[in-house]
């Protein structure tokens, strides 16, 4: 609009016009986040898209061919599928169960036992997989010689389909209790008590109420779980390959392997993936869409009451002891009496006596260790806020708005699941080279990347919660006046910050744990904890690597805590 | 509505800033010439030609002359045992050493992508054999010469960069596992059922796979015959995925050898006590023994070329006794060379450079075909 003749002038003034009316803060924040998810998910889909389906010729299908014409593949996608559904079925029962009973009973140690929960998430997956090997592999599985006795030899076999989906599933498990505890969080239970006072049998109430109520929770949990344990790689390389036990992604790994990587074939892969992600996103949807079936936080008052367990109390008591002994201390102690000696060895007298603390002061004396702990820091509380942040308006979007189109806004944000690290790290250095912003060889590609990637957690986390709130209560807010921005800020968020909190715990948390984009993107000065995982794992110094592991754990398990407290402290009121 | 076109908008807001961003389309860029005129790398090539003609003690005075005034340096490296030198090398030099480590596949990928937007974030990159060979391939390094270059062993002269050590292959075994004069005498042994579900091979090592290949084919067995050894060898195989964890699970009794551990990860865990070892009780260790260099290389646009001679300088001389501490192998044999009167076989590095998928494609295949008949 350089020209200035009077008909472009009036036209520029009634576009002015149009504009100013609708520049209200409303329509600016909604602009800006839906650019904002629209701009992170395209960059590396446009670059994963063009990898896959042009090469130096033009449009080719090249990449389908190699990456599905293996005789092998149905093979590997029928183990895909077994391994798949198998540990998301095992983590959404562990999960729902768990998250069940910290958040709707009165069980024991809930702050103790809402960080046990979390802690196989943190346990970088290589270190949570060779501790299970250790435990239960039938040549040298600590368990299997504990029940030797009674069981026979070899009665654990880690070293199968069943083996990966317990370790994947126990892994992954953590997910889902974040996801159920925000949903049980906003559960009014007058809806439970009255199926109860109606002669309802509590399994009845369970089945017939309580699951239905958090049904959107539940499909959110199994899309996210099975695209994550299809695209898992570290358990089936570790556990499945030694009998030959190939998935879908030992292709990914394959095509990927070698100079140049074949990225058309890798794209060909996430594309089934991708096609697999959204039809799930857009089941998940319509499930969640039957309007108000699910809104259990309405403009009716309502104080989330724990459900006394009675007699129950010490039998559910002993069976989360039992099950975190076997989870979650028993992984962690193998990784702390590995952290504590010279190589691994099976328990004995000499192994006890050799333990030193040398690997922690390795650890310590390693000149990157505390600024890559701050900047791992930094890059997980900045990029879990600012996902949990877009998330929330996002979800407003897909949920509440009625504008046209507000489905693309959740198809994009859940596309970088699909999308394997090395990819993103590719099209992100490829885009921010050049840019003119300076952008790349800073900290702020890292913090672009983090983003990217759990952009498609930070959406079903508060789509659910969403899901989850009635439009009365904005509805009433509006009524006396509030603007749409005070009604956000002052009704809307409180009430999701059970889903938004879960999100952010679960960000914080795996964003330690990122490796394949954050290799490609870090640079000197902005190394992250992953790095160091990472050389010390090439470097073959598998004890400081446990010692790591133990820091990591201890580190994220203070700030889950913390966050717990004080997330317990916003929002739905607890007696 | 008035806001329906809202969403239309931003996407196509969005594809617009990916677009100016991108300009060219990202992959199909493949090779292309990096001959990077007019950039840094005028200067670079001056001194690069300068030092190269210099021996003695006037290249030392001249490179650390240079040097100091450039006062940075930047390396790209895949080497875990680097840290030691560079710490060493930051106390005896002035100069400010930046580090970039990553595995070797995004070293190379993280040059290319610079070298390909005219960025130039190192001077200096020390990986892998493979990966060094695309670089040299695609004309981004600059050939380094000096008295000690002629010392490295004559595998690791390689054009456009110099080996700083090798990576040995070797079979090891647990000592527990393998009792005193059970140890396997050759490769071919692997492939007796005696040995089955008790070997390991790992999933990743092509380049070993390929060497030894070749080796066979080159001591006159047929392409029969070499398929039916390696079948034979997977049949009793389980597959690990990294040498680390296989080293790690070799130490505790997983399995009881390993067809292609690195000896430094044995010698390694070996000197902190576990029972693993790549010496049988009596006689030489198995053979042929399969030795990858891994090199540094300047880059043709360094920003700070003279610092990055002298690093190398410094490497093929006080960095070669910091690496032998690690248990690695250096280029540049010594008086108590580990691979003294064994025999040792190369990559196939020209091979593998012309036609890498067919390699890759052959080790996956045999793999794989180890599930069949477990």
């Amino acid at each position: 609009m350089t020209t200035a003749s009077p008909a472009v002038s009036a036209r520029r003034g009634a576009t002015l016009g149009w504009l100013r009316r609708l520049l209200t803060p409303k329509i600016a924040i909604i602009v800006v986040v839906a650019g904002l998810i629209g701009y992170l998910a395209l960059v590396p889909l446009y670059y994963l898209i063009w990898g896959t389906f042009f090469d130096a010729n033009g449009f080719t299908l090249g990449g389908f061919a190699r990456a599905y014409g293996d005789p092998r593949v149905g093979d590997m996608i029928g183990n895909s599928l077994w391994f798949a559904v198998g540990a998301a079925v095992l983590s959404l029962c562990v999960g729902t169960a768990l998250a069940y009973l910290n958040v709707r009973t009165d069980v024991p140690f809930k702050g103790l036992f809402f960080a046990a929960s979390i802690i196989p998430l943190i346990i970088p997956g290589i270190l949570y997989t060779i501790a299970w090997i250790f435990l239960a592999s039938p040549d040298i599985g600590l368990l299997n010689k504990l029940i030797e006795p009674i069981f026979g030899p070899a009665f654990f076999d880690i070293f199968t389909v069943w083996g990966m989906v317990w370790v994947e599933g126990l892994h992954l498990s953590p997910i889902v209790f974040l996801l159920m505890v925000a949903a049980f969080r906003s559960m009014d239970p007058s809806l439970e008590e009255s199926a109860l006072m109606s002669g309802a049998s509590r399994w009845q109430v369970f089945r017939r109420v309580t699951v239905p109520l958090t049904r959107p929770a539940i499909v959110a949990a199994v899309l996210v779980m099975v695209v994550r344990s299809l695209e898992s790689f570290e358990v089936p390389a570790l556990l499945g390959l030694q009998n030959g036990i190939y998935v879908f992604t030992s292709r990914i790994y394959f095509v990927l392997r070698s100079y140049p990587p074949d990225l058309a074939a890798a794209g060909a892969l996430a594309v089934g993936l991708l096609v697999f992600a959204l039809i799930g996103v857009a089941i998940s949807n319509l499930v969640g869409r039957s309007g108000k079936t699910y809104q259990t936080v309405t403009g009716k008052g309502f104080r989330p009451r724990p459900m006394e367990l009675g007699k129950w109390r010490p039998v559910m008591g002993a069976v989360i002891v039992l099950y975190f002994f076997f989870t979650v201390v028993g992984p962690l102690l193998v990784l702390l009496y590995t952290s504590l000696l010279k190589f691994y060895q099976a328990p004995s007298g000499e192994a006890f006596a050799s333990m030193t603390f040398d690997n922690y002061r390795q650890l310590f004396d390693m000149s990157d260790a505390m600024t890559a702990l701050k900047n791992s820091l930094v890059l997980g509380l900045g990029s879990a806020t600012l996902v949990m942040i877009l998330m929330a308006v996002g979800a407003w979007i897909v949920v509440r708005s009625r504008i046209p189109g507000r489905q693309l806004v959740d198809h994009l944000s859940f596309v970088p699941l699909v999308i394997p690290g090395l990819v993103l790290g590719l099209a992100l250095s490829f885009v921010y080279l050049r840019s003119p912003i300076p952008i790349y060889g800073t900290i702020f590609i890292l913090l672009i990347a983090y983003c990217t990637r759990y952009m498609p957690y930070g959406m079903r986390y508060a789509v659910t919660s969403m899901h989850q709130i009635s439009a009365e209560l904005e509805e009433s807010a509006q009524v006396s006046g509030a603007s749409w921005w005070q009604t956000f800020r002052r009704v809307l968020l409180p009430l999701l910050s059970p889903g938004l909190l879960a999100g952010w715990i679960y960000i914080l948390v795996v964003s330690f744990r990122e490796l394949s984009s954050s290799i490609l993107l870090y640079s000197p000065g902005n190394e992250v904890l992953s790095i160091l995982i990472f050389e010390q794992y090439e470097n073959g110094q598998f004890t400081v690597l446990a010692a790591l592991g133990v820091v990591m754990v201890l580190t994220l398990a203070v700030l889950v805590v913390i966050a717990y407290k004080l997330g317990a402290k916003v929002g739905l009121r607890q007696d | 509505m008035q806001h329906q076109k809202f969403l239309g908008s931003v996407a196509v807001a969005a594809a617009v800033l990916l677009l100016g961003a991108c300009g060219a389309s990202p992959t199909a860029a493949g090779p292309m010439p990096a001959d990077g005129a007019g950039r840094s790398s005028v200067k670079a090539r001056e001194v690069y030609d300068r030092i190269n003609g210099l021996t003695g003690d006037e290249r030392t005075r001249t490179l650390l002359d240079l040097a100091r005034q450039e006062g940075t340096l930047s390396i790209y490296t895949s080497n875990t045992d680097l840290d030691k030198v560079i710490e060493k090398f930051e106390q005896t030099y002035p100069i400010e050493v930046k580090v970039y480590r990553g595995n070797s596949e995004s070293v190379l990928q993280r040059v290319l992508q610079e070298q390909q937007a005219n960025y130039d974030g190192n001077d200096l990159v020390e990986t892998n054999a493979g990966e060094l060979n695309v670089m040299a391939d695609q004309k981004m390094l600059y050939p380094y010469k000096s008295a000690l270059r002629d010392a490295v062993r004559k595998e690791g002269r390689a054009d456009g960069w110099t080996a700083t050590r090798f990576n040995v292959f070797v079979v090891g075994w647990n000592t527990t596992k393998v009792k005193p004069g059970e140890e396997p005498k050759s490769f071919e042994e692997l492939a007796d059922p005696k040995w089955k579900g008790r070997i390991s091979l790992e999933v990743g090592d092509v380049d070993w796979f390929a060497a030894m290949y070749t080796y066979y084919l080159s001591q006159g067995k047929t392409d029969a015959e070499v398929r039916d050894l390696f079948s034979r060898v997977v049949a009793n195989a389980k597959i690990a995925k990294g040498h680390t964890a296989q080293g790690e699970l070799l130490s505790a009794g997983q399995f009881a050898v390993t067809a292609s551990s690195y000896s430094h990860t044995i010698d390694k865990a070996a000197a902190q006590g576990a029972p693993v070892s790549w010496h049988p009780a009596s006689g030489t260790p198995v053979q042929p023994i399969v030795i990858r260099p891994n090199g540094v290389a300047l880059m043709k646009t360094a920003p700070h070329p003279a610092a990055a001679m002298l690093f190398v300088d410094y490497e093929l001389s006080e960095g070669q006794k910091i690496l032998h501490e690690s248990s690695r192998v250096g280029s540049i044999p010594t008086a108590n060379d580990p691979l003294a009167g064994l025999t040792t076989i190369s990559v196939p590095e020209k091979e593998m450079l012309d036609n890498p998928k067919k390699w890759d494609a052959l080790y996956e295949e045999f793999v794989q075909s180890g599930r069949e008949v477990t």
